[in-house]
């Protein structure tokens, strides 16, 4: 019983649309495709190896008259109402569902997974923001020109996940799609322009590789957002180091996601979701399978039994097959099971590979296939254990009817989503994210936006004073105050130049003690109450308002601002400290109303330890500012002082000691800038880096936030002074990580973090993403398994149904015989039938029933109808309608 | 033949072990009704395995031996000949997989097949169908006296109340007793899913059956309000599944009440054949329960032969 073959799709509409272009598509500037002479091609083939078409390669030319345009574009969209670029979106919807058809076939050609229909459905969810953007958020202003830069092997959905956004908020998008996605990438970008977008506003430029980092590299873009592989993701960081603009980045593809499996769980459903999650033909995410032990054999069983007789399936090509099989006999060679029958081409067998062991590279980083490892645990502590063993963060499915259990795992797993009892559930309304190496970045839902969203600036307040304290320590974990590990320290000077005093000079091992210190008492302190981390805030705020004297007699004598000035930055200290305090409880998550069953959480959460370089503007009023912020939220934080004027946080080391603080939250080390701040990002415990400065060290993979600052910088005090409540939002978004909750039978979770975005630039504190090149990053896996299977085999065989009415069947047809003929003529004067009929009448060719002979009706026809119908339906009456 | 399932002890651990999600089986059966059908010749293959699968069937109180006859003629030549003629499976026995008919209309089709030669069992619905809500004497009785009259397979329905209780071991009686009374003759358990109240139930009561030693669990009556449905559908074959791999019986499965269309009648062989193979796709492990199925299917044949769809009249009557 076989269904027969597949129907390979019809391919009309797209190949029209290419002869249109005449197979050679340009670059999509200003609202036009531009053909400029001279420039390499690169030639796409499709499954088949037939060439489909060529695109072009822009040079630095393009891609200056790109990026003028589309600054020119972005003043013209930020000037739109939100109704009107509302309006555009929606118009884009209609535009999408009119091409759908020509949308797939473009992508499948390209070899590309992509359809119209979640499309349509992003592009109608940010109509809804477009239009409500200065109600929801007023505080917030479009960034500017905005780069999305796809990695080849990048998924065309996640592309139009950053732009759609990018541009319902007013931002001006400048796209560089890999080179397979190129072709639909333009035919979006007509679309566009037919939704009545103004030119300029979404340019495409196309090309190989570096094509992305020329285009980030040109000044006049003020973001950049990635989505692909984590080599070329890198590459992209580290060629835009230095130049002042952030990155963010989401490294979702050949993201290794743990799919556990309980024994609560209804492990039918379970292998179900398993076989579809697995062994589909494109899939973004691997998984790696953890099956308790006690259902570990039913599990097995199933597997095999649902297995059996399954058809191979497409991996993108014969070296890609070779990874798969040379990875799957590695396993075999290291004791694991698996017996996957021998296979040739582009198609690999469904393999499931058991016993495996958990350092295997099929486990690690599995190369793009069906080859599906499985492990086994013992308690649900350890399946949590060995979810959460692997860089990657993004998702995880976890298979349990137990709902206690479902949500002590969830909320234990370390990584952006979770799904309880299904594998995955995209709608634009849920925010994507990753933890760990999987990005920095959050696509979808409210939280997506803001990271083409920069805070409002808020009036200017006042200035700073100075005085002296020598001291002589370090603080960190535990709450000791404790000396450099190297034993060095180093003077501080007063403004006037005279010696202060002489502080450590951390290093790094400093740092390493602190990280240690801080991962031991982070977890508990973000799982405290919300209540009493607002409790200890207070504390400290309350212990800073006794010492008020001290410390403002510290920051005077240290910054030599009037005493004046110095009494009021520790004031605004202990308010700031109660703002935070105040917020501790009031920033919830929300429960996303999803549009099929089943339901969802988004919760925050908290990021781990963070790394904060403190800029020497305000050193009170900064530290307390960002300590609020980080701590409150349950992270743990560790404060470098800022290098000039140390003082005052070092005295602060003294309130927080006597206040409410968990020991070892908040680690204090003063020393070298440069050398403190390599030492965090060389250390990959601490998931986030604030910095402020000029430094050149920094791990782009890390969230970064970055400020310039620029000495006695006028706008870098307000900063401090007077942040607006979008500023506020911001610093919180920056130390949280959102999450989500979805519900099948009783839910998933989804749990995402948030993005590095970044700052206002109204106050020119440029952005500065800083050079990688000293320091060498952790080796990144993945380097040559980041490939995607793209390949032949429709991922959407239900749009491709396009039934094809075989005209063999006219043949075919006995029962109208020609031996009857002579018996039909006798009856044949009366029509047998009238038929009214809006479209051609194709099937009157067919119909050989209604004789020839016989033809003595008359035929009324508009000359807008197929004459040839009208000749072959001698027998009936028919009315024609003009068929549009 | 292949082998009947012996049944086992109950084994009520088991029982109480099982867990179904409700969200996750509708999302299966949803993946299953999305799955591409086949087109073309392959359609029409497949159509014609889904009519050796039908077990006619006409449960109504107005039934008389002429309708009886007819239905029973209409079994043995479900196809129009000139039709099955122009596919070159005329000479294949292309008849429906049984004809199934009240316990006192039993005797009047076995007449009727025998007049016509034909070897198509006669099943019959019994033990109080379609409620159940009867004594376990009559019940039993009404088995012996189908079986009597010549019925080959019996449709059972299983007593709800004791379901719905959670009486299992008391359910697994009474179906072990059905099914001595029962004797050569096959016997189909009808759970009618509609009145079991949540999936859990339905995966129990199939396991409790088919430890029991029935040869076919059956969906619903047709009587109730809910027949058989995909989600559901899922939810008892996993459970055939489940027995299979622990016991190495095969248990066939009857889909009955609501299925109409040829489209519906292909999907529910699409299920079979993504849930346990193709092993199940045979006459002796699948059967369809309708009556106005096999219209359809043949105009749905007639338009694969033909090019066209065929007027009311064009085909001859069940």
């Amino acid at each position: 019983m076989e269904l027969g073959p597949s129907n390979a799709g019809s391919t009309v509409t797209a190949q029209s649309w290419l002869e249109q272009h005449s197979r050679s598509l340009g670059l999509f500037i200003d609202g036009k495709f531009v053909h400029p002479e001279n420039r390499e091609t690169l030639t796409l083939s499709d499954s088949k190896g037939e060439k489909v078409c060529s695109i072009l390669c822009a040079n630095d030319e393009d891609i200056l008259s790109c990026s003028s345009s589309a600054a020119a574009g972005f003043k013209v969209w930020k000037e739109l109402s939100d109704a009107q670029r509302a309006k555009v979106l929606l118009r884009l919807g209609s535009a999408l569902q009119g091409y759908s058809q020509c949308v797939c076939e473009v992508c499948d050609l390209c070899q590309t997974p992509g359809s119209a229909t979640p499309l349509i459905r992003l592009a109608q969810y940010y109509t809804g923001w477009a239009q409500l953007r200065h109600t929801l958020l007023p505080e917030w202003t479009p960034r500017g020109v905005v780069a999305v830069v796809m990695s080849d092997d990048a998924f065309f959905y996640s592309m139009w996940l950053k732009v759609i956004p990018a541009l319902a908020v007013g931002n001006a998008v400048i796209v560089v799609p890999g080179v397979q996605m190129a072709p639909p990438t333009l035919l979006l970008a007509q679309l566009f322009m037919k939704a009545g977008l103004p030119a300029g506003v979404l340019n495409v430029v196309t090309g190989n590789e570096s094509v992305g980092v020329r285009v980030a590299q040109r000044s006049l873009i003020n973001y950049i957002s990635y989505s692909g592989s984590t080599q070329y993701g890198e590459l992209l960081v580290k060629q835009v180091a230095g130049r002042g603009v952030p990155v963010s980045l989401s490294l979702s593809v050949c993201s290794v996601c743990p799919f556990i499996i309980f024994e609560s769980a209804d492990v039918d459903s379970a292998v179900d979701g398993l076989m579809e999650a697995a062994f589909k033909n494109y899939t973004e995410w691997r998984w790696v399978v953890c099956v308790q032990e006690s259902v570990y054999d039913a599990v097995m069983e199933k597997l095999k039994f649902r297995m059996f007789g399954m058809k191979c399936v497409h991996v993108r090509d014969e070296c890609e097959r070779a990874r798969v099989d040379a990875a799957v006999h590695e396993a075999e060679q290291q004791g694991a099971m698996a017996c996957p029958p021998p296979s040739s081409g582009c198609v690999y067998p469904p393999t499931v590979v058991c016993n495996i062991a958990p350092s295997c590279p099929l486990v690690v980083s599995p190369p793009p296939g069906p080859a599906l490892p499985l492990l086994s645990f013992r308690s649900a502590a350890e399946g949590v254990a060995l979810g959460n063993c692997r860089p990657q963060g993004r998702a995880a499915s976890i298979w349990t009817e137990d709902l206690t259990l479902a949500l002590e795992t969830a909320k234990s797993l370390c990584v952006g989503l979770v799904c309880v009892n299904t594998c995955s559930v995209t709608d634009p309304l849920l925010p994507q994210s990753g933890r760990r190496e999987s990005g920095t970045c959050t696509d979808g839902g409210r939280e997506g936006l803001f990271q083409f969203l920069s805070a409002s600036v808020a009036p200017p307040f006042l200035s700073q004073s100075l005085w002296t304290t020598p001291s002589l320590e370090l603080q960190h974990p535990r709450g000791r105050v404790c000396k450099a590990d190297s034993g060095c320290s180093r003077s501080v000077h007063a403004p006037g130049g005279a010696v202060l005093a002489h502080c450590p000079d951390g290093g790094r091992k400093d740092v390493r003690n602190a990280v240690e210190a801080a991962l031991k008492v982070q977890p508990g302190w973000m799982k405290k109450s919300p209540a009493s981390r607002a409790l200890a805030l207070y504390s400290l705020s309350d212990c800073l308002d006794k010492r008020k004297q001290n410390m403002a007699a510290s920051v005077h004598r240290q910054t030599g601002v009037s005493i004046e000035e110095a009494v009021q930055e520790v004031e605004l200290s202990i308010s700031r400290l109660s703002d935070w305090a105040a917020l501790c409880d009031k920033q919830n998550g929300h429960i996303p109303v999803l549009p099929q069953t089943g339901s969802s959480v988004s919760t925050p959460e908290a990021l781990g330890v963070v790394g904060v370089v403190l800029p020497d503007t305000k050193p009170l009023l900064s530290m307390v500012s960002v300590l609020g912020a980080t701590v409150s939220v349950g992270n743990a934080v560790i404060i470098v002082t800022s290098e000039k004027f140390p003082l005052p946080a070092l005295d602060f080391i003294s309130v927080l000691q006597a206040s409410e603080v968990t020991a070892g939250v908040v680690s204090v080390i003063s020393g070298g800038k440069d050398q403190l701040t390599q030492a965090l990002a060389n250390h990959n415990e601490i998931q986030a880096v604030w910095y402020w400065g000029s430094a050149e060290h920094c791990s782009p993979l890390k969230r970064l936030w970055l400020h310039c600052e620029e000495e006695e910088d006028e706008n870098g005090r307000k900063f401090w002074t007077k942040p607006s409540f979008s500023m506020q939002e911001e610093m919180w978004r920056e130390c949280v990580k959102t999450g989500i909750l979805h519900q099948i039978l009783f839910y998933h979770l989804y749990l995402f973090c948030d993005v590095a975005s970044s700052t206002p630039s109204p106050w020119h504190r440029v952005l500065y993403t800083l050079s990688v090149a000293s320091c060498p990053l952790r080796p990144l896996r993945d380097v040559a398994s980041s490939r995607l299977s793209v390949a032949s085999c429709p991922l959407y065989p239900l749009r491709r149904v396009v039934s094809s009415t075989p005209l063999r069947d006219a043949a075919l047809t006995p029962l109208r015989d020609a031996v009857l003929t002579p018996l039909r003529g006798i009856v044949s004067s009366i029509p047998l039938r009238r038929v009214v009929s809006s479209t051609p009448l194709r099937d009157a060719a067919l119909t050989p029933l209604r004789d020839v002979a016989s033809s003595r009706l008359s035929v009324r026809s508009r000359p807008l109808c197929p004459l040839r119908d009208a000749a072959l339906t001698p027998l009936r009456e028919v009315a024609f309608h003009a068929s549009p | 033949m292949e082998e009947r399932n012996p049944g086992m002890d109950l084994d009520l651990e088991w029982v109480s072990k099982v867990r179904v999600n409700t969200q996750a089986v509708l999302k299966r059966a949803q993946q299953v009704q999305g799955r591409k059908v086949a087109k073309k010749q392959w359609q029409a293959a497949w159509l014609l395995k889904a009519v050796t699968c039908i077990d006619l069937t006409t449960l109504s109180g107005d039934d008389t031996p002429s309708n009886v006859h007819r239905l029973c003629m209409k079994a043995l030549q479900p196809i129009r000949h000139d039709l099955l003629k122009s596919m070159d499976m005329h000479d294949k026995g292309i008849t429906t997989a049984a004809v199934c008919v009240y316990p006192s209309r039993v005797a009047d089709a076995v007449r009727s097949l025998k007049a016509a030669n034909s070897s198509i069992p006669v099943a019959s619905v019994a033990t109080g169908f379609p409620a159940g809500q009867t004594p376990l004497k009559t019940r039993l009785e009404e088995v012996r006296l189908a079986v009597e009259d010549g019925a080959t397979e019996i449709d059972i329905v299983i007593n709800r109340t004791l379901a719905l209780t959670g009486q299992w071991a008391g359910l697994y009686d009474e179906i072990r007793q059905f099914r001595k009374a029962c004797g050569d003759a096959h016997m189909k358990t009808i759970l009618a899913v509609g009145e079991l109240g949540t999936f859990t139930n339905v995966y129990k009561a199939s396991l409790v059956s088919m430890m029991a030693g029935s040869d076919f669990i059956k969906t619903s009556t047709g009587k109730e309000s809910v027949n058989a449905t995909y989600p559901v559908a899922i939810v008892m074959v996993r459970a055939i599944r489940d027995y299979y791999l622990k016991t190495g019986h095969k248990v066939g499965f009857k889909p009955a009440g609501g299925i109409r269309t040829a489209q519906e009648a292909l999907v529910w062989l699409v299920l079979m054949k993504e849930e346990l193979g193709d092993q199940w796709l045979t006459p002796h492990m699948f059967r369809l329960g309708a009556s106005s199925l096999l219209g359809d299917i043949e105009r749905q044949i007639y338009h694969y032969v033909t090019g066209r769809y065929p007027a009311h009249y064009e085909l001859p009557m069940a």
